[in-house]
């Protein structure tokens, strides 16, 4: 089940390069967006442009082999900002989705989101915090956590 | 203007010529005519003559050259083609396992097992259990958005700890334009044809980003209640269409078009496409699907600027304005002000104002500079702050956009016109204009297309076109202290205009951009700048122009709508003579389906004074 929305999340996003712990830079968090004016026919006429593009960011495949930390830098990638403000709230369904994507059970879940919301400043130390370094930061917490450690273990 | 005149009825025609193209026939029981195989091909009866043509416009998606015509050629094709040996991902039984299904049923086609790794492991991928026809609405200050968009949302089993709806995959059909097109080349492709249009596979999340995050879209997600067979239908067709090419057309054959194919391939007779006349407009596709009886239930998910605006307008006074201050900068996250306030009121306060500098960020590009550290501030202070509520969601409206008023209108009324009496109609085939009746759509908010108004005068039994609309467009959004939208209208078309002597059908262009403020629920105080260009070679100098100003109040409620005002226009090329106007309109609205409207105009031009007043009855379907 797992390995099918990590897959699902890599299906979906095939397109785009994506970060990894260590490896790829990641999104910055706040960059915002570039080059998205809005069409106005476009919404007028209910087109839309088939090549949207949304954050992009450098880095390669292959650099971790666990399906689970990748799954969840691509997401970061795309919705650093949504998944820092669930973060910084302990709850919200941003945060949910990381726990999804990586396998955290319902009992654990709890653990998750108050680990995440209490070491935010350490997850994101600055406004210039990319998503490689906060998944990397994210990772690092949950292998020190005793009930959270087996969700990362490579 | 005897040609606008017959473009009357033609718009009519037009407008309420209802499925006539999509009636399959009956008269041959050939396998090849049964309507499922008819949708499954994409097919549509030739307007004039007995044949068929496929809507799809790429040759692979056909197995007999001859496919995109001969609905029999494609079915031999086809037949012969799931019968050959082999198999593998280029097999046609793996490229159209829709059609393989539909032929082992129909005519009992037994054919050996294959495999089709490539289909097996993307239906596996996608694992869905029911599907969602995800709507997104317009927004407040764009009614060019009002059509709204559509995209089929295929969720995962609902009884698994690990489904989450963020990470479904979503099936969207869109022109596929070049990002360097300009807007008119843009509309004049989508029109006549010229983009491909293409079937795209994308995560929710990103649908969400787009709609909810950038556009300001709040989202309906009406789930089908489609069985698990149906569902397999359905993703077997989307298989089969996705890679290939269905040229894209605006009005008709978009986005909500041709997942309504998909609804009607996974559910046989649904004929939702039956519906489709000269125009699919997305929120009406929603409207057939839900009298269809299609939906099982109804979500509502806000945008990021409903939340936002939620979240604020819940604040006590003095805390939206010690958001505003922490927004702008004046007053420091780490501050006494700040700090002072309870853990559960200060975990508000943040929520929202953070909210409020990403929305401004996104909408109204504040620099980075100024906006990441603030926002790093505020989530670093709100993170410290354990067990507070989650910020309250907007409710949802009580009426769907689905659920509003039928944007076809039709108006009969009778009135006087400096004293000649005349009985007008009105035809308007879309969408909404701001006496309408407002639930389901966005207050302030006008979008009309085509619309024609046609004068009898009685006195001398002459019949006139009043007024002919090509767009008119109107956005009067409130301002606050959080929020400074830009008022605005632009339309273009007919009208008769006074030289003087006598009223001249002349064209016109007209813009205005001006502020709105909020008076009291459902009441707004504009001003709005204006400027008029109209062209008649009755003007003396061919045209003339006039700069000018609207300032108006504005009404709406359930029952009824009121707006007045004065305008005031200077014409300065021919005419030379100013021109001013009192108006007051009101539309009382009986139900969804019917308004009695009544207005009056009193009018100074040329130096005499003139009224006009009108009475009648609105209908919408």
């Amino acid at each position: 089940m797992k390995k099918l929305i990590a897959g699902a999340i890599l299906l979906g996003a095939s397109s785009m390069a994506f970060a990894q712990p260590g490896c790829g830079v990641g999104a910055m968090i706040w960059k915002g967006q570039s080059g998205i004016a809005p069409h106005v026919l476009a919404a007028t006429t209910n087109g839309t442009f088939g090549n949207q593009t949304f954050g992009m960011t450098t880095g390669t495949l292959g650099c971790s082999t666990n399906e689970s930390i990748q799954s969840m830098a691509m997401y970061m990638d795309s919705n650093i900002d949504k998944v820092a403000r669930d973060m910084s709230r302990g709850s919200g369904e941003n945060l949910d989705t990381l726990a999804v994507l990586m396998g955290v059970e319902e009992a654990d879940r709890d653990t998750f989101r108050k680990t995440l919301q209490d070491n935010f400043a350490s997850i994101f130390p600055s406004s210039e915090t990319t998503s490689g370094e906060a998944v990397d930061a994210i990772v690092a917490l949950m292998e020190q956590n005793d009930a959270l450690s087996k969700y990362v273990a490579a | 203007m005897g040609n606008l005149l017959r473009l009357g009825p033609a718009l009519f025609t037009l407008a309420l010529t209802l499925s006539a193209q999509a009636e399959t026939r009956t008269d041959d029981e050939a396998i090849y005519q049964d309507p499922a195989w008819l949708l499954l091909g994409h097919y549509q009866p030739d307007t004039w003559s007995d044949g068929y043509t496929s809507q799809a416009d790429d040759p692979n998606f056909f197995l007999s050259e001859h496919g995109k015509h001969s609905p029999q050629a494609e079915f031999e094709a086809t037949l012969e083609a799931m019968r050959q040996p082999g198999g593998g991902d280029q097999h046609a039984r793996c490229r159209f396992p829709a059609r393989t299904a539909w032929l082992e049923e129909r005519i009992g086609l037994s054919l050996p097992e294959i495999e089709c790794p490539a289909y097996d492991t993307w239906v596996d991928t996608l694992n869905t259990e029911t599907v969602t026809l995800v709507f997104a609405a317009s927004y407040l200050n764009s009614p060019s958005s009002m059509f709204g968009h559509t995209f089929l949302r295929l969720d995962p089993p609902s009884d698994d700890q690990e489904t989450n709806l963020l990470l479904a995959s979503t099936i969207s059909y869109a022109a596929d334009a070049a990002a360097h097109d300009s807007e008119l080349l843009f509309a004049y492709k989508g029109i006549f044809g010229g983009y491909p249009g293409i079937t795209t596979v994308q995560p929710y999340y990103e649908k969400i980003r787009l709609y909810s995050d950038i556009e300001h879209r709040d989202l309906w997600e009406y789930t089908l209640n489609l069985t698990q067979d149906e569902v397999d239908v359905l993703l077997a067709h989307a298989w089969e269409i996705q890679d290939h090419n269905f040229d894209y057309y605006f009005f008709d054959e978009n986005c909500a078009y041709r997942l309504l194919a998909l609804i009607d391939v996974a559910r046989p007779g649904t004929n939702l496409l039956g519906e489709v006349s000269t125009h699919a407009i997305p929120s009406d596709t929603v409207r057939w699907v839900v009298d269809k009886g299609l939906v099982s239930k109804v979500f509502y998910r806000p945008s990021a600027a409903t939340s936002v605006t939620y979240s604020l307008s819940t604040l006590p006074d003095e805390q939206q304005t010690l958001s505003a201050a922490i927004a702008n900068g004046y007053v420091d996250v780490d501050s006494e002000e700040v700090s002072a306030l309870a853990p559960a009121e200060r975990a508000r306060v943040l929520d929202a104002t953070y909210d409020y500098v990403r929305y401004q960020s996104e909408a109204e590009a504040w620099p980075r500079e100024f906006a990441a550290p603030l926002s790093h501030d505020l989530l670093r202070a709100r993170s410290t702050i354990d067990d507070a509520p989650s910020p309250e969601q907007p409710p949802e409206p009580p009426i769907r956009d689905d659920q509003g008023h039928d944007t076809f209108r039709f108006s009969l009324g009778a009135g006087q016109l400096d004293h000649r009496e005349f009985t007008q109609i009105t035809l308007r085939p879309a969408y909404h204009d701001v006496l309408d009746p407002p639930a389901g759509y966005r207050s302030g908010a006008q979008l009309q297309f085509l619309r024609m108004d046609a004068r009898y005068y009685t006195d001398n039994d002459e019949l006139q076109m009043e007024k002919l609309v090509g767009v008119e467009i109107r956005s009067l959004s409130p301002r606050n202290q959080f929020f400074s939208p830009l008022s605005w209208q632009v339309g273009f078309g007919g009208r008769r205009t006074d030289t003087g002597s006598e009223r001249v059908f002349a064209p016109y262009l007209e813009g205005g951009a001006g502020g709105s403020w909020k008076l009291a629920t459902g009441t707004q105080a504009f001003a709005i700048a204006t400027a008029d260009l109209e062209i008649d070679d009755d003007l003396r100098r061919g045209y003339d122009a006039a700069p000018g100003a609207d300032l108006g109040l504005l009404f709406q409620s359930d029952q009824l709508s009121l707006m007045a005002g004065a305008k005031t226009k200077a014409w300065i090329v021919s005419s030379q003579h100013r021109q001013d106007q009192a108006y007051a309109r009101a539309n009382w609205h009986l139900g969804r389906e019917f308004s009695l409207f009544a207005e009056f105009t009193r009018e100074d031009h040329y130096d005499r004074y003139q009224s006009t007043w009108q009475a009648g009855l609105h209908a919408y379907f």
